[in-house]
């Protein structure tokens, strides 16, 4: 609690002075809001950025958690705040699925946020129990041949692994039934158990058990097979041509940011992506540190809401 | 086995190493102690300071918290009837009554050394019985799960003081309150009045509602302003001679019950607590003395969740899959160091895995070592006028349930809780069953919808598998005995009513 004191105190000063001139951004400090529980990896990654840009920015970068409805609660919150730049959301892939997954969200998901940068993307891994299938074709056969018997795991309904999976029904023959489970890491175990037959998850998710033999990697749902792990065929490459999944973390801001904040913002997040330690940490994640500029982020987040909703509306999950 | 943890002993008794030990035990004991504030929330805003240290210190440290703030969350619930942190509810039961009589010098010193017992205990599991755990545990799939709550349900209808029927309808309204938020088998919403409810309601904020806001609201009706306490001296902190020896058989039986649902990911602390302190008061011969102060009441549930806290360990380190929210922090904190956590950890980082293990031992004993002459300090607190401690409690509170989700409608709900517990109070319901219901609601409807998905609605599985068939046969008996005794009991009240009227 000492701790929180101690940030929130720059802020109590700062809001005490008459508000200063914006060429003098930022003269306070600056929040990054979040949508997921503490430790996850919004949470992660939001702090590895606010470490950072603390020094470049000169003012306490504070990292506000504030979970709930799959992350559109911070959404809300963070289109609703003033574009100061004082405000600023850790947006993750999950904000797309959003955008098709709710009925009535209270923001607009591309038109009420600036979006800054892209900050990692990270591809899902296929992987099955160790000796049970040689390849991804084998799986698909196996599914299409008696529908409902292959079990895959997921993370949560509505969760990007499970729409994945509905992707991979869409794009093949196959027919699987698909199992939720409380997060990621339970499907593992219960995989490990024999409770079902595939998951699809994080590399982060996956690798230790691969790399101890208890899983076989299959497949990578990237177009391109991904550049750690070269030995992972694609899904596109052996059963569904044109499958591509790319998830994401980016920095975002509520709409109407004015030019010299943006410019301000997006001059640190470049300085802050080139560093090591940075791209060490946020590769250590399972995720490609790549950056971008504010047109290529929005470019795709608009390009994946029209394909979670199409796989949404097709895969027959149920909206909320 | 044994060899490999003396030389993590000897790794964390370096200075080096030793400091981040002493500073997580005694950040997670203070953390611990402020109502709210759990250990994830303490252990996310030190994950920055982890960048800067290697993966062992980094464990090291962030584990001290987690197990160190079981010890702290017990101080506030003996002393102010106030779980520090969910699994510290089941201290309130017996810790709170041990407190308003004049003995919160015992209380404490009895749930820190069942702390400790329990520690200990469970550490020695974890290096004796890592692998056979994993292994038991991977075969719990949810069929088995579902038939473990049914029975910890039925057990639960125990918890309590009142009469069974009373909390198996308290049990209930926790389970209804549990159904609020987004059904996890197909994502519907349920209840959900605004969007803050979609993930439900937060256990902190009904634990904190439920007991310490209520107990708040009672005392200040009561115009009593608490109880004085008498000034203790050291002697006045040890249990009597008879005491101390009813103890061992709870510590026992309370780690044992702890260690096992420690190891299961997807239960944890609070559940094991529970369940401690419903197997010690169905096995205990003095059923009518628990919640009143008793003891073997306290000491149990103590050792269980410390007990669990260590063997939580257990998948997070054999598997590299974590058993809740804070396992998959310390696993982040590894990753975040370059080390993605398996299968494999224990024979590709041999140090770091027994250093860690080593570091839960040594940490116990700092823990129980800074704890012991605090409580004489602790007690201090209660000599404060109530009229100036509660409203200070009252802003922790909030601070704290707010901190835990960013949420003013927590806090809000916080205080409702708080009303409605005192009501309940006053009709003499009681809080507990309602928490462990909520708790256990969910977990079971969870895994009962998983398993008809899995088997395609066939009801069989439940009895056919075996670790599932054992816990049906267990809950079919208890339920038997039950109602055999019922009526055992009825028939010598009518035998000697029949006696006394001819």
């Amino acid at each position: 609690m000492t701790m929180r004191l101690l940030t929130a105190l720059p802020l109590a000063i700062a809001l005490a002075m008459p508000a200063a001139a914006q060429d003098s951004y930022p003269d306070r400090s600056v929040r990054i809001v979040h949508g997921f529980g503490a430790g996850g990896n919004a949470d992660t990654v939001s702090r590895i950025l606010a470490d950072a840009m603390t020094e470049g920015l000169g003012q306490p970068v504070v990292v506000e958690s504030r979970p709930g409805a799959g992350g559109t609660l911070a959404s809300g919150y963070v289109a609703a705040a003033d574009p100061d730049g004082y405000t600023l959301q850790l947006m993750v892939g999950g904000h797309t699925v959003a955008a098709g997954l709710y009925t009535s969200l209270p923001y607009e998901s591309v038109d009420d946020f600036t979006f800054l940068s892209i900050i990692g993307q990270f591809p899902f891994f296929i992987a099955a129990r160790s000796g049970e299938y040689e390849t991804l074709a084998e799986v698909i056969e196996a599914a299409t041949a008696d529908p409902g018997s292959i079990r895959i795991g997921h993370s949560g309904v509505g969760s990007t692994q499970h729409l994945t999976g509905e992707l991979l029904d869409i794009e093949t023959s196959a027919d699987f039934l698909h199992v939720p489970y409380a997060g990621g890491a339970a499907a593992v175990t219960a995989m490990m158990g024999g409770e079902v037959d595939l998951v699809i998850d994080t590399g982060t998710a996956i690798f230790g058990q691969a790399d101890a033999g208890v899983l076989d990697v299959l497949a990578v749902t990237s177009s391109e097979r991904w550049p750690d792990n070269p030995d992972v065929p694609t899904v596109a490459e052996t059963v569904a041509p044109g499958f591509n999944v790319v998830s994401w973390t980016g920095l975002g801001a509520p709409a109407g940011l004015p030019d010299d904040v943006v410019e301000v913002l997006t001059a640190e997040i470049s300085r802050v992506m080139a560093l090591e330690a940075v791209r060490e940490r946020i590769a250590a994640l399972g995720a490609a540190p790549v950056g971008s500029s504010s047109a290529e982020f929005q470019e795709l987040v608009e390009g994946q809401i029209a394909t979670w909703t199409e796989v949404i509306e097709t895969a027959g999950v149920e909206r909320r | 086995m044994l060899e490999q943890f003396v030389t993590g002993l000897g790794v964390v008794l370096q200075p080096e190493v030793l400091v981040y030990a002493f500073a997580g035990v005694l950040i997670g004991q203070l953390i611990g102690v402020l109502p709210g504030i759990g250990a994830i929330t303490a252990i996310s805003l030190l994950l920055p300071i982890t960048f800067h240290l290697d993966a062992m210190s980094s464990m090291i440290m962030l584990a001290g918290i987690y197990y160190g703030s079981q010890y702290g969350g017990s101080i506030a619930s003996i002393l102010l009837n106030l779980p520090g942190t969910p699994s510290s509810v089941v201290t309130c039961l017996e810790g709170y009554p041990l407190s308003q009589n004049g003995r919160a010098g015992v209380a404490l010193f009895t749930a820190a050394f069942s702390s400790f017992a329990g520690g200990i205990i469970g550490v020695a599991i974890v290096v004796l019985a890592a692998i056979p755990m994993t292994t038991i545990a991977l075969r719990f799939g949810a069929p088995e799960y579902a038939m473990l709550v049914v029975l910890g349900l039925l057990a639960a209808s125990l918890v309590g003081t009142g009469s069974n029927l009373r909390s198996l309808a308290m049990v209930l309204v926790g389970v209804a309150l549990g159904m609020i938020g987004a059904d996890a088998t197909t994502g519907y919403y349920r209840y959900v009045a605004m969007p803050e409810l979609a993930d439900g309601i937060s256990l902190v904020s009904l634990a904190m509602g439920l007991f310490g806001v209520s107990e708040i609201i009672r005392n200040a009706a009561s115009r009593t302003g608490g109880v004085t306490q008498p000034k203790i001296s050291m002697k006045d902190i040890f249990p009597t001679r008879q005491e101390a020896r009813s103890l061992p058989g709870p510590i026992l039986r309370g780690a044992g019950v702890g260690s096992f649902f420690g190891a299961l990911p997807g239960t944890g602390a609070a559940i094991a607590s529970f369940m401690a302190y419903a197997v010690e008061r169905r096995f205990s011969r003095f059923g009518a003395r628990f919640g009143k102060g008793h003891l073997p009441g306290l000491s149990a549930p103590e050792a269980a969740n410390n007990a669990a806290a260590q063997t939580g360990f257990i998948p997070t380190l054999t598997l590299g899959v974590p058993g809740d929210a804070v396992m998959a922090l310390m696993i982040g904190a590894l990753i975040l160091n370059g080390i993605i956590p398996g299968p494999r950890l224990m024979v590709d980082e041999p140090v770091l895995f027994w250093g860690v293990i080593a570091s839960f031992f040594v940490g116990n004993i700092i823990l129980l070592l800074i704890n012991v002459p605090l409580i004489r300090l602790w007690v201090l607190m209660l000599r404060v006028p109530y009229q100036k401690l509660y409203p200070v409690i009252i802003i922790m509170i909030c601070v704290g349930v707010y901190s835990h989700r960013t949420s003013v409608v927590d806090v809000v709900l916080t205080l409702v809780f708080g009303i409605l517990g005192y009501l309940m109070k006053n009709y003499r319901f009681e809080p507990a069953p309602v928490l462990l219901g909520f708790v256990l609601g969910p977990l079971l409807e969870d895994n009962f919808r998983r398993a008809m998905l899995l088997y395609r609605g066939d009801f069989t599985i439940f009895v056919t598998r075996p670790i599932s068939g054992v816990l049906f046969a267990i809950t079919v008996l208890l339920v038997g005995f039950s109602i055999y005794s019922a009526i055992a009991q009825r028939r010598r009240v009518r035998a000697r009513n029949e006696a006394t009227t001819q």
